[in-house]
C-alpha cells in the first residue's frame, strides 16, 4: 500500500480516487482553490474523494513536509509556474507527478486555459456539433478525468518498476492523444474531419433516432447491415441497390434515415431495445441520470457504493469501473435479456 | 526494445478496434513488451475493398494493404505482431504456451468469445496461475445486458451525458466521436497496472473485468451524485452551470471559432478591458448568467471583426482562458506541441499523437512503427518459448501461423 498525496484540481481528485479505491492511502490537500466545476462542491467531493484524508492548507512548508512522507505526489496546477511555487522539484517523494493544461515546458506553459478551451485547441470541438452552427464542446470532466488516469498510469507504472521519477502532464497532450483517427485521417487520406450532428458519418446507418418515448443511438457497421435490416422487419433492403454497401448508404444516407425513423418512431425505446437484442445490433437508448442510477444491469453488476453525507441520503456513488475476480464469473452468469 | 518502466511486462494483445489497441498502446509507450496476437485476417484481405475510413500510410496501400491502414496502424507502435489461427487446435496450444511465460492477456471480444475458443479466464490460468486476463466486453462478463452488441456510440447515451450534450432540451447530441472507447481505454491501463501490483503483492493472477458502458457511467459519476443531491441539470448549449461567459463564438472566416471562459470575476474584469461592447466590469456571476444571451451577443458582435490569432493573443495577454476551435492542420502547427516534441513522425513521416506523460527513462526516439502481420512470429516464437526454426516452419506449413492473410 502506497501513502499518495494529492494537491489542487480535478485531475488530482481523479487520481487520488483511483489510488483510494484500489486500496491505497490518500491525503489530500485542500488548498480552498477550486476551479468551477459542472456540479456541486458536495457532489464532486462524494464522487471524488470519499475514502481520503483532508488537510486544508496552503501552506508550502506544511506540504513540503507531508510529501516528505508520501510515494507518490501529484500536483494539479493552474500552470507550469504555479507547480514551482510548490517547490516540486526540491520534493524528495519516490514519485512525483504535474499535471498542468500545457505541461511544464515549452513557450505557452504559463499560459491559462478550461477544459473546454483545451478540447477545443486538441481538436475534439470542431468534430462536435451541427455543421451548420456552432461547435459543440463536451459538458463535464473529461479533460480533467482522462489526465488523472494518465497521472495514475505513470506513477502505478514507476513503482511496479521501481523507479524514482518526476512525471509532467500536459493536459491539452493528453486530449490530442486521445484522438481518433483525426490526424491520420489529414495525413494520410487529406480529410479534415468535421462536425456532422449526430451522425458518424462515415458508417451508415449511425445516428440518432426518435422513438415514441424518447431517442436511441444506432451504430451499424457494415457487418451488421443483415440484423440491421432484420431489425427493421424490411427484408426487401437487402435488395435494394440504394442500400447494398456503406458507401452507397453513404451516398443514400437521408433515404435510409427516412426510412430508419418510420420504423422507429412507432416504437418506444424498449421496444427497440428488445428487437435490437433479438437481431444482435449495437443500440442504445438515451438515458436520464435517473434511468441510469436505476439501470438494472449496473444494479445486478453493484455499479454502486453508498456514500452518507452529513444530513443527506445515501447516495449511490459509481465504483472505479473494473472488477478484480480470484474466478471467473462466467461460470454463475446471470440471465441475459436475449 | 522500448525503454519503460513497465520492460519487464510481457502482454499479449488480443484486442482490435479501439478502445482496447489504444489501451495497449499506451501500455506499450510505457516499455511494456506488447505481442499482438492476430488472426490471419484480422487485418482484412489481401485485397482492400476500397480506401480505409482515414486512408493508408503513405497515401497508397501498395502490396500490403493490409499493413497501412492509418486508422489501424496509428495504434499499434512499439508492439510486435504474431499471427496465429487460435480456432486450430495447435493455435491454441501455441498461444497457451506464450500466456504461461506472459503477464497479461487482453481482450475485447463479446463476453462469450474467449470461453467460446475455450480460452476463458480458467484455460489461461491452468497455463500460468500468474496471468491476469483483462476482459472488456461492451457491458462485462455478467448481468442482464451481457449479450448486447455495444459500441462506443451506443454505449454513450446509456451513460447520461446525451442527457446534457446538445443545443436545447429538444435537441439532444450524441459526441458522434465514440467518446466511451478512449475513456475505456485509459481505465483498462489502470486496471492493468493495478492487477500487476495487486499480484506483486498476493502473488496470484486475476480476471480483471472492464466493462466499455460501465467505465462511461462511473465518468459521469460527479453527475449521478448531484441529481441524487437535487440538481435539475438541463441540455444547455456550450453554457457552463458555473461559468459566464462562456461559450463559442464565430470569428472573422469561414468557420472559424474561439472558446471564451471567464472562471471568475478576474477573468470577467480582464474581458471587459479587451471588448469596449462589455461595459460593466462589476457584475457578479450570476448577473452574467442572468444576462447571458445579451453578454454573449456582445462578445461575439466583437470576436466578428477579428480573426481567431488576434483574439487569442489579446486575451491570453490578460490571461483570460481562450482556445481556437481547431481543425487538424491547425492542431499538428501547435507551437507548444511542437515545442515539446508531441507529435511523432514515425510511419512514413506521418505525425502520431505522442505520450502524454514525459518523465525520464521513456521517450520516443526507440519508439518502432506498427508491425506487419506476423512479423515477429519468428522472433516471439524463439525468444519466448525456445521453439527451433524447424518448429517453427512446422508451424507456418500446417497455417497455424501467418505472415499474410490467406490467399
Amino acid at each position: 500500500m502506497d501513502r499518495i498525496v494529492e494537491i489542487g484540481g480535478y485531475a488530482a481528485g481523479y487520481c487520488g480516487r483511483l489510488f483510494a479505491q484500489t486500496g491505497h492511502k490518500v491525503a489530500r490537500v485542500e488548498t480552498g482553490v477550486q476551479d468551477p466545476a459542472y456540479v456541486s462542491q458536495d457532489a464532486m467531493s462524494a464522487f471524488l474523494h470519499a475514502g481520503k484524508q483532508i488537510v486544508a492548507t496552503n501552506s508550502v512548508t506544511l506540504v513540503g513536509q507531508l510529501v516528505e512522507k508520501a510515494d507518490i505526489v501529484v500536483v494539479d496546477a493552474d500552470c507550469a509556474d504555479a507547480i514551482d511555487d510548490w517547490r516540486f522539484d526540491e520534493w524528495q517523494s519516490t514519485v512525483k507527478v504535474a499535471i498542468t493544461p500545457f505541461g511544464r515546458t515549452g513557450p505557452q506553459r504559463n499560459r491559462q486555459a478550461t477544459p473546454s478551451t483545451l478540447l477545443a485547441m486538441g481538436g475534439f470541438t470542431f468534430l462536435m456539433g451541427d455543421p451548420d452552427r456552432e461547435p459543440l464542446t463536451l459538458p463535464g470532466h473529461f479533460v480533467e478525468f482522462q489526465a488523472g488516469a494518465f497521472a495514475f498510469s505513470a506513477a502505478q507504472a514507476c513503482r511496479l518498476g521501481s523507479m524514482s521519477n518526476s512525471i509532467d502532464i500536459s493536459k491539452l497532450e493528453v486530449v490530442m492523444a486521445l484522438s481518433q483517427f483525426t490526424t491520420v485521417m489529414w495525413h494520410c487520406a487529406n480529410i479534415v474531419r468535421s462536425r456532422h450532428g449526430n451522425d458518424f458519418w462515415s458508417v451508415v446507418p449511425t445516428n440518432m433516432f426518435r422513438c415514441k418515448d424518447g431517442w436511441v443511438y444506432i451504430n451499424i457497421v457494415p457487418g451488421f447491415w443483415d440484423p440491421f435490416v432484420a431489425f427493421l422487419d424490411l427484408p426487401e433492403l437487402v435488395l435494394d441497390e440504394r442500400f447494398i454497401t456503406n458507401t452507397r448508404r453513404m451516398r443514400n444516407r437521408e433515404a435510409l434515415h427516412e426510412v430508419t425513423q418510420r420504423v422507429l418512431c412507432s416504437l418506444t425505446r424498449d421496444e427497440a431495445q428488445m428487437r435490437a437484442v433479438e437481431c444482435r445490433i449495437p443500440l442504445g437508448s438515451i438515458l436520464t441520470f435517473e434511468e441510469v442510477l436505476d439501470d438494472k444491469h449496473l444494479a445486478a453488476r453493484e455499479m454502486w457504493s453508498e456514500c452518507l453525507l452529513e444530513g443527506e441520503k445515501a447516495l449511490k456513488v459509481p465504483r472505479i469501473p473494473w472488477l478484480i475476480h480470484d474466478f471467473s464469473p462466467t461460470a454463475d452468469m446471470s440471465e441475459g435479456d436475449s | 526494445m522500448v525503454a519503460g518502466p513497465l520492460k519487464n511486462v510481457r502482454i499479449l494483445d488480443l484486442t482490435h478496434v479501439w478502445a482496447g489497441p489504444l489501451a495497449t498502446r499506451i501500455l506499450a509507450d510505457l516499455g511494456a513488451q506488447v505481442v499482438k496476437v492476430e488472426a490471419p485476417m484480422s487485418r482484412g484481405p489481401n485485397v482492400y475493398p476500397g480506401m480505409p475510413i482515414a486512408g493508408f500510410i503513405g497515401g497508397h496501400g501498395g502490396n500490403e494493404p493490409y499493413n497501412k491502414n492509418a486508422a489501424f496502424v496509428k495504434l499499434q507502435r512499439n508492439k510486435k505482431s504474431v499471427a496465429i489461427d487460435l480456432k486450430s487446435d495447435m493455435g491454441r496450444r501455441t498461444f497457451l504456451n506464450l500466456v504461461a511465460v506472459a503477464d497479461v492477456v487482453i481482450e475485447n471480444f463479446s463476453a462469450r468469445a474467449m470461453s467460446g475458443l475455450g480460452l476463458d479466464y480458467k484455460r489461461l490460468r491452468k497455463a500460468n496461475p500468474r496471468i491476469i486476463h483483462v476482459a472488456m466486453p461492451g457491458f462485462g462478463l455478467t448481468g442482464p445486458y451481457r449479450d448486447r452488441v455495444a459500441f462506443g456510440p451506443t454505449v454513450e447515451p446509456m451513460s447520461g451525458l446525451t442527457h446534457v450534450m446538445g443545443y436545447s432540451q429538444s435537441e439532444p447530441r450524441s459526441t458522434a466521436i465514440a467518446l466511451p472507447d478512449p475513456i475505456a481505454a485509459m481505465h483498462s491501463v489502470c486496471a492493468v497496472l493495478a492487477s500487476l501490483r495487486r499480484r506483486d503483492e498476493t502473488g496470484e493472477g486475476s480476471l480483471v473485468e472492464l466493462s466499455l458502458h460501465e467505465s462511461a457511467v462511473s465518468s459521469n459519476g460527479a453527475w449521478l451524485v448531484d441529481h441524487q443531491l437535487g440538481a435539475e441539470l438541463a441540455r444547455a448549449g456550450n453554457a457552463h452551470p458555473a461559468m459566464a461567459p462562456h461559450g463559442i463564438y464565430r470569428c472573422r472566416g469561414e468557420d472559424q471559432w474561439v472558446v471564451i471562459a471567464c472562471r471568475n470575476d478576474d477573468d470577467w474584469r480582464a474581458l471587459c478591458g479587451c471588448i469596449d461592447l462589455l461595459d460593466d466590469s462589476g457584475l457578479s456571476l450570476l448577473e452574467r448568467q442572468e444576462k447571458r444571451q445579451e453578454i454573449d451577443q456582445d462578445i461575439e458582435n466583437w470576436t466578428l471583426l477579428h480573426d481567431h490569432g488576434d483574439i487569442e493573443k489579446r486575451l491570453q495577454d490578460r490571461n483570460v482562458p481562450v482556445g481556437h476551435v481547431r481543425r487538424t492542420p491547425d492542431m499538428l502547427a501547435d507551437e507548444q506541441v511542437q515545442a515539446r516534441g508531441f507529435f511523432v513522425p514515425l510511419e512514413e513521416r506521418t505525425p502520431m499523437p505522442g505520450n502524454p506523460i514525459k518523465m525520464q527513462g521513456i521517450s520516443s526516439h526507440d519508439w518502432t512503427p506498427c508491425p506487419r502481420l506476423g512479423n515477429d512470429n519468428r522472433k516471439v516464437l524463439s525468444e519466448w518459448l525456445g521453439m527451433s526454426e524447424e518448429q517453427i516452419r512446422s508451424l507456418y506449413e500446417e497455417r497455424t501461423i501467418f505472415d499474410h492473410p490467406p490467399r
